[in-house]
């Protein structure tokens, strides 16, 4: 009696713990079905295709592993990893410490602050096709264009070409991925400053500790959580960088040279110009083990510092 | 154990999901731009056409049709319109609804459309010649053989273009509208210096001369002798209007005589530096309409924008406007030009071929072809009364040498039909670009085209 009370009694538990769940699963319903048809789906079905070969009509052969022998003899493919990982190694710290920089300044108590704020956020929000074209004209290759008028006359420099030339054509791309960028890093230090109690540095300023001091033990550690988050999210945002290099070094016909090529630009141009999706696939594969990778190693960093 | 195999399931039920939602997007997007109404009210047009549609319907039933065309930039092209007027009027039964897939990236666009079976397109507008190449390599395209051999198409009646794009035999599209590149120039800096027009017969040196004639490099008015647009095809393709060359063969020496006179007129300020015109996306049109540029190769497709600006007052610097024939090689025919052909195709999975192939028949044909030519296009057919057709068109410069500029004696495509196109094309213009910045010299840049195409010739 007893003994079949209790199973009744579970099997109730059960049911209705089965029908809490469905309630929970409906309510993830929608955004888990549109992340599963659109990101999902074509996840796998990347995965798929980079052992294959397909131009989207044609009938798919499978060739192993062939495609990832392609691309790394390609050297459109090399130089375009060789441009990202420039890219993202000159990117992520310089926008890193920018933006902290302007965080700091920008916490202070002077006049003005929400002025200077939404002046260092500006770049952040205004379309990218608009600065892009006015950044292009300051930093125009003729000897007349503004920005080479001030190295030629204050400097005494030689004038460059900027994104016209191979040369340094990344260097005005990391230029100006870190100006349009920095603002938006800046607002989330600003938010992590802010949590930080003014206990702290009070108690520092009674045991005789300088600003700087109060930098390297105080503020740094107490960021710890937020520099954590603004590198992973720089470092996967600039591994994915396409569009920036798309308006600055693309010229009037879209195309993108060696000198400024990315992973992401050739993943588009050899899916859709030249209509390898295999190959198109297993350079998006490359690109995700890179930034899985990446990630990996700044979780565990992460996870060590938080043991100290 | 259950929850593996559901969530197993749900996983692969997700991928099927997205598949079928694959198809069904492409079909849900090419619906947006769909232009109907116009041609409904075309349809009463006049009671002669009418009588027209009697008589030329019979070949294909009167039961309503309704035909889906793939094209670009609806708004601002004259002659869609025009066209499907011209044909609704001769055939009440067919309604046609224009899909506009923008210009910028209509091949990738349509190729993406016409993958899998989600389009249903029954004529599709072909921008390029290694677009085309792809949608063929794709197996998208209907062949056109029988139904030309059925109706008696005459093929010649288009200089030869259709053998240029004839692949393995088989043609799957036909031309409507063929642009052929001239020599535009402005009239009132050639008044204002003194020195005489452009001719219809010019060598490249004397083209050359001219250029820098009437230039100044005064800072603050200059007045340009020439104008190259940032493409490739201005310079490098000038090489092969001697009929010796092609741009596919993997050698490129034939190259240097014109790299060198443009990288010359740059250094001495007779056109604008290309790094700046790169960088800061001059459009041809608006360098022309600046006024202060003499001298511009361009094609024909600029014509009727010339024109249309003009009229409505947004182009005042360049209104006194000619073109003359394209400048030519020493001891070569002069009329040797490039040419771009637009055409009609019908893809495979088109609902409605016959009355497709009927449409496409009409506007490659003549009828299509005088309708092309009365809004200032050159149609692929041409003949005598179009070329008068166009010369006659309002904004079209009255002297004789424009009207004479529009003969062509050969005409080479600016990309031919080869299967490796677009992987050549991104060898050519990385080279281009180097050359023209002046990072590389012009024997580096073409060692370098050499062997990039060569490579991907012998894959």
């Amino acid at each position: 009696m007893a003994a079949t009370d209790v199973t009744a009694m579970k099997k109730n538990m059960k049911r209705r713990q089965q029908k809490r769940n469905l309630v929970a699963y409906s309510f993830i319903a929608p955004n888990f079905i549109g992340f599963a048809v659109f990101t999902l789906g074509p996840i796998i079905l990347a995965l798929l295709m980079s052992f294959a070969e397909w131009d989207g009509s044609n009938p798919m052969k499978f060739v192993g592993f062939d495609n990832f022998i392609n691309i790394f003899k390609d050297e459109r493919f090399l130089a375009s990893l060789k441009n990202t990982i420039v890219y993202s190694v000159f990117t992520v710290p310089v926008t890193l410490i920018m933006a902290l920089g302007l965080a700091i300044l920008l916490n202070q108590k002077i006049k003005g602050t929400n002025f200077f704020r939404t002046v260092a956020f500006f770049p952040y929000v205004a379309s990218l096709v608009a600065v892009a074209a006015v950044w292009n004209m300051l930093f125009t290759p003729a000897k007349g264009g503004i920005v080479n008028q001030l190295i030629i006359n204050v400097f005494h420099g030689e004038a460059l070409k900027w994104a016209a030339s191979s040369s340094t054509v990344m260097l005005t791309i990391i230029m100006f991925s870190v100006w349009k960028n920095m603002g938006y890093y800046m607002v989330i230090y600003l938010a992590g400053l802010q949590g930080i109690s003014e206990d702290l540095y009070e108690a520092a300023s009674l045991d005789g500790a300088n600003s700087w001091q109060k930098f390297r033990h105080i503020t740094v550690p107490q960021l710890k959580p937020t520099t954590f988050f603004v590198t992973i999210m720089l470092t996967i945002n600039c591994f994915k960088v396409y569009d920036i290099v798309y308006m600055l070094a693309g010229g009037s016909n879209g195309v993108v040279n060696k000198s400024a090529m990315v992973l992401v630009y050739y993943i588009y141009e050899e899916a859709f110009r030249n209509w390898k999706l295999g190959q198109a696939s297993a350079a998006a594969l490359v690109l995700f083990a890179i930034v899985l990778v990446v990630t990996l190693i700044q979780f565990r960093g992460e996870k060590n510092y938080a043991n100290d | 154990m259950k929850k593996k195999i559901l969530s197993s399931l749900l996983a692969m039920t997700m991928v099927v999901a997205s598949i079928t939602a694959c198809g069904e997007a492409a079909d849900t997007t090419t619906t947006e731009t769909a232009d109907t109404q116009a041609s409904t009210e075309a349809a009463p047009a006049t009671e002669a056409a009418t009588e027209a549609a009697a008589e030329t319907a019979d070949a294909t039933s009167d039961e309503p049709v309704t035909l889906k065309w793939a094209l670009w930039d609806v708004s601002s092209t004259v002659y869609y319109q025009p066209l499907i007027d011209a044909y609704t009027a001769a055939h009440p039964n067919v309604t046609i609804e224009m899909v506009d897939l923008g210009s910028t990236d209509y091949s990738t666009v349509l190729g993406t459309q016409l993958s899998g079976s989600g389009s249903d397109f029954d004529v599709v507008t072909v921008k390029d010649v290694p677009g085309y190449v792809s949608l063929v390599n794709k197996g998208v395209l209907e062949p056109l053989n029988d139904l030309i051999a059925q109706d008696g198409v005459d093929l010649s009646l288009y200089n030869g273009v259709t053998d240029q794009v004839t692949i393995d035999g088989n043609l799957y599209e036909l031309p409507f509208r063929s642009d052929i590149w001239v020599l535009y120039y402005n009239k009132d800096i050639f008044d204002a210096a003194g020195v005489d027009y452009p001719t219809n017969d010019m060598t490249w040196d004397e083209y050359d001369a001219l250029a820098r004639s009437v230039t100044d490099t005064t800072a603050g008015s200059e007045i340009y002798g020439a104008h190259y647009h940032t493409w490739r095809s201005t310079i490098q393709l000038d090489g092969i209007l001697d009929g010796k060359n092609t741009i596919v063969d993997g050698s490129y020496e034939f190259t240097k005589p014109y790299y060198e006179m443009v990288l010359n007129q740059q250094k001495d300020g007779v056109c604008m530096d290309y790094a700046t015109l790169k960088t800061q996306g001059l459009h041809y049109s608006a360098a022309f309409a600046q006024g202060n540029v003499a001298t511009m190769n361009m094609g024909t497709w600029f014509i009727a924008t010339l024109i249309e600006k003009i009229n409505s007052g947004e182009y005042t610097d360049c209104t006194n406007w000619g073109i003359v024939k394209y400048p030519h090689a020493d001891g070569v025919e002069a009329g040797s030009t490039l040419s771009t052909i637009t055409a009609l195709a019908i893809p495979t999975s088109a609902p409605n071929k016959d009355a497709a192939w009927d449409f496409v028949k009409f506007v490659s044909g003549s009828e299509g072809a005088e309708v092309m030519a009365s809004t200032g296009n050159i149609p692929a057919m041409t003949n005598d009364k179009i070329v008068d057709l166009i010369a006659s068109m309002e904004g079209f410069p009255t002297d004789e040498a424009s009207k004479e500029a529009l003969v062509t004696s050969h005409t080479y495509l600016e990309m031919p039909a080869n299967d490796k196109s677009s992987e050549i094309e991104t060898v050519l213009n990385e080279q281009h670009d180097l050359i023209m910045n002046e990072e590389i010299t012009v024997d580096e840049g073409i060692a370098a085209m050499n062997e990039g195409v060569q490579a991907i010739i012998g894959q």
